[in-house]
């Protein structure tokens, strides 16, 4: 309780490193904050040279089935990959101010969840113009399914930049691991794909239910199954959990750590 | 916690570990998990103080007293072991200034983003932004990318917005060495407007004169205990005698391992026989300088080779002591007493017409003063045997710091004879405040 009512008296900071990741990535760039778009329509302009004239798949428009999914992975995998060394990358700042530590993930993942909203219209204006069409009912559980992800991908990230500060090679393990990640979560192909045994396996995974329930949304048009969005909810809820409890056990050394 | 304080320490304990070899890597962490050493390092052995609204105190101590460590905790970047810390309202802290500025960004963003580090929420930071542009005097550069300004600019804005926080508690750490003296005074003004206003503030300093101007209390900590605690007046002279006697004892130290040294230089010198020594060696350079090669090179050649000793060794100085007041060998005085230089030199061939100096430089070569017996009006003497001079320094009024003497056997046409250059380097100290190149004896008359 004291964390959220701190968290509040800290918003202007947490909105300021935002503000500050936004806009000073393309800082000094012709295009400048014109590339936070152009970079997703360019990446999908790839997939689609290459999934529809080159390596055909069995899906149908297949450049929007891996879209789907790739946008909301981007946003995980950058958030965990990139967002373990979140706290040793501000050492100076954290050795020297007293600031609530959790504003550091949370405005790491915050920065990213921008992204991936700003890439969604993007996915929305091609999803309308190429004629596949959106189902306005389904797009209503979009917001709740965009609050689980970021929910799983802030836990995730706080546990790990918490420990990162401990033990320095989290942040290159990381890396190779979502890599790997990536291909064990249907991002590339459907469940559907997976051998009848293996998907109970794959249900482990926290984040195949939430590429699930994006790609029902959008690519599939319709409400993701009840099932799914409990199996994502509580993956959300559980590592937020974990994440919380043990960034608020590993805080108290950042400074000695480092 | 009483009513009337702001920050309650109590019986804090602080240890660190200090590791021999810290592995952040996974092959130290998991293989050497047993071999990897620590000691535990007792920086704060409970430590207890107690601050009330709007009070200024300040810190002192020698490095590694601990007294950054308490601000630390004060800010709450680390924790103690044991004992509590209690602080009431918002705390600021200029510990680092500028933290998260981006170099990119124009200096009135940067102040956004600088002052919702400390806490504020955009409204706070709108209504206080002109102060905060009008302290740091930038109005013309603060819509520019903060990568142009100079460092005396980005330092300038950074403190202008850790002083505008309006916090309850300020903690600083030894950065008041912010801008030009104007910038400077300005600061001092403006943390004695905020204390006014109610402001608690902790400083740490080595500079007590910057905390004799703003504190009324001074907490002196050494080895992580509180050794005095007293208003500046009462501590600080104990602290600088503490500190006087503690730099006595290193020069001290200092001197026996020099004398060693050259006792053992000495000794290999004899056992390998000075003629098979060859010039250069740095061993004995001194002597082989003078006795040698020397009648043809002038001074000005001899500095240009960054010689230390060069003449044509007629005569030549030997054994130079300096002794204090007491008559005490030392390296080390103190500001505004006698300095009594004996010079005991060797004659090799009889010198007429001698003159013989001395200079004082300051350590960056600048000279602080010099003489010698012509300038004196001494009457002409000569050297004819060994013998010594006795030189008294009165009432040496060089202000703490650093110096070397030269001492120089001429003839009288100037020609040197034995010039030794930084001869001998000494130390001088003070317990008074007063700053400056050199003291200069003063009464006030208050009417």
């Amino acid at each position: 309780m004291n964390l959220i009512k701190e968290l509040y008296n800290y918003r202007e900071m947490l909105f300021s490193l935002v503000r500050k990741s936004l806009r000073g990535r393309y800082k000094g760039s012709v295009l400048g904050f014109l590339w936070t778009f152009l970079i997703p329509l360019l990446q999908l302009g790839v997939y689609t040279l290459v999934f529809s004239v080159i390596m055909k798949s069995g899906y149908d428009k297949y450049y929007l089935f891996l879209f789907t999914a790739l946008v909301p992975w981007v946003f995980f995998s950058g958030s965990v990959a990139s967002g373990t060394g979140c706290i040793w990358d501000q050492r100076n700042m954290v050795n020297k101010i007293y600031f609530p530590r959790e504003i550091l993930p949370i405005a790491h993942v915050t920065y990213l969840l921008v992204n991936m909203l700003l890439s969604l219209l993007i996915v929305f204006a091609v999803l309308i113009l190429s004629g596949h069409g959106i189902n306005l009912v389904a797009i209503l559980y979009l917001p709740l399914v965009i609050f689980i992800e970021y929910l799983l991908a802030l836990g995730i990230t706080m546990l790990m930049s918490a420990l990162d500060v401990y033990f320095r090679d989290l942040q290159y393990i990381m890396e190779i691991l979502t890599m790997a990640w990536q291909f064990l979560t249907p991002v590339m192909y459907g469940l559907d794909v997976v051998p009848e045994e293996l998907r109970t396996v794959f249900r482990f995974n926290p984040m195949t239910s939430v590429i699930e329930c994006f790609r029902d949304i959008m690519y599939y048009q319709r409400i993701p199954d009840i099932s799914t969005l409990g199996l994502a909810t509580f993956m959300g809820v559980f590592f937020m959990t974990v994440g919380v409890l043990a960034f608020g056990r590993l805080k108290r050394g950042f400074s000695e750590g480092m | 916690m009483k009513p009337e304080n702001v920050i309650e320490v109590n019986d804090v304990r602080k240890s660190f570990k200090v590791y021999k070899d810290k592995g952040y890597m996974l092959k130290e962490m998991v293989l050497f998990a047993n071999r990897r050493k620590y000691e535990i390092h007792e920086v704060l052995k409970g430590i207890s103080f107690t601050v009330g609204k709007g009070e200024a105190i300040g810190l002192i101590g020698q490095n590694g007293c601990g007294k950054s460590t308490t601000l630390k905790l004060l800010t709450k970047i680390i924790y103690p072991d044991s004992g509590s810390i209690r602080m009431r309202g918002r705390v600021s802290s200029l510990l680092e200034l500028g933290a998260g500025f981006h170099p990119d960004m124009s200096g009135r963003e940067n102040i956004y983003i600088n002052a919702a580090i400390f806490g504020l929420t955009r409204d706070e930071i709108a209504k206080r932004i002109d102060d905060i542009i009008a302290f740091s005097e930038l109005e013309h550069y603060i819509d520019n990318p903060v990568r142009t300004y100079s460092s005396g600019m980005y330092m300038r804005l950074a403190f202008s917005v850790a002083i505008n926080v309006d916090a309850d508690i300020l903690l600083i750490d030894e950065i008041l060495a912010v801008g030009d003296a104007n910038f400077q005074s300005k600061c001092f003004n403006r943390l004695k407007e905020i204390k006014a206003e109610g402001t608690t503030i902790v400083i740490v300093s080595h500079s007590l004169g910057q905390i004799e101007q703003v504190c009324e209390r001074s907490i002196w900590i050494h080895d992580g205990k509180i050794m005095a605690e007293g208003s500046p007046r009462e501590v600080h002279p104990i602290y600088l005698d503490y500190m006087g006697t503690k730099r006595l004892e290193n020069a001290q130290h200092e001197a026996i391992r020099q004398k060693k040294k050259r006792e053992k230089e000495a000794l290999k010198t004899d056992v390998s026989g000075e003629n098979a020594l060859p010039r250069d060696t740095s061993v004995n350079e001194d002597k082989a300088d003078c006795e040698d090669d020397l009648t043809t090179i002038s001074s000005e050649e001899a500095i240009k080779k960054n010689k230390k000793r060069w003449g044509n060794g007629m005569a030549r100085l030997q054994e130079i002591e300096l002794l204090d007041e007491n008559g005490v060998d030392s390296t080390l005085f103190e500001t505004g007493k006698n300095v009594t230089v004996k010079l005991h030199y060797h004659v090799k061939q009889k010198v007429e017409d001698a003159v013989i100096g001395i200079g004082v430089f300051r350590t960056d070569g600048v000279q602080v003063y010099g003489s010698n017996t012509r300038i004196d009006k001494l009457d002409e003497f000569s050297l004819e045997k060994d013998g010594v001079v006795c030189l008294v320094l009165k009432n040496v009024n060089l202000m703490p710091g650093q110096y070397t003497l030269d001492f120089a056997i001429e003839s009288g046409m100037g020609l040197p004879i034995d010039y030794y250059r930084e001869a001998k380097r000494v130390e001088f100290f003070t317990t008074k405040d007063d700053v400056g190149l050199s003291r200069i004896e003063h009464e006030w008359e208050l009417g």
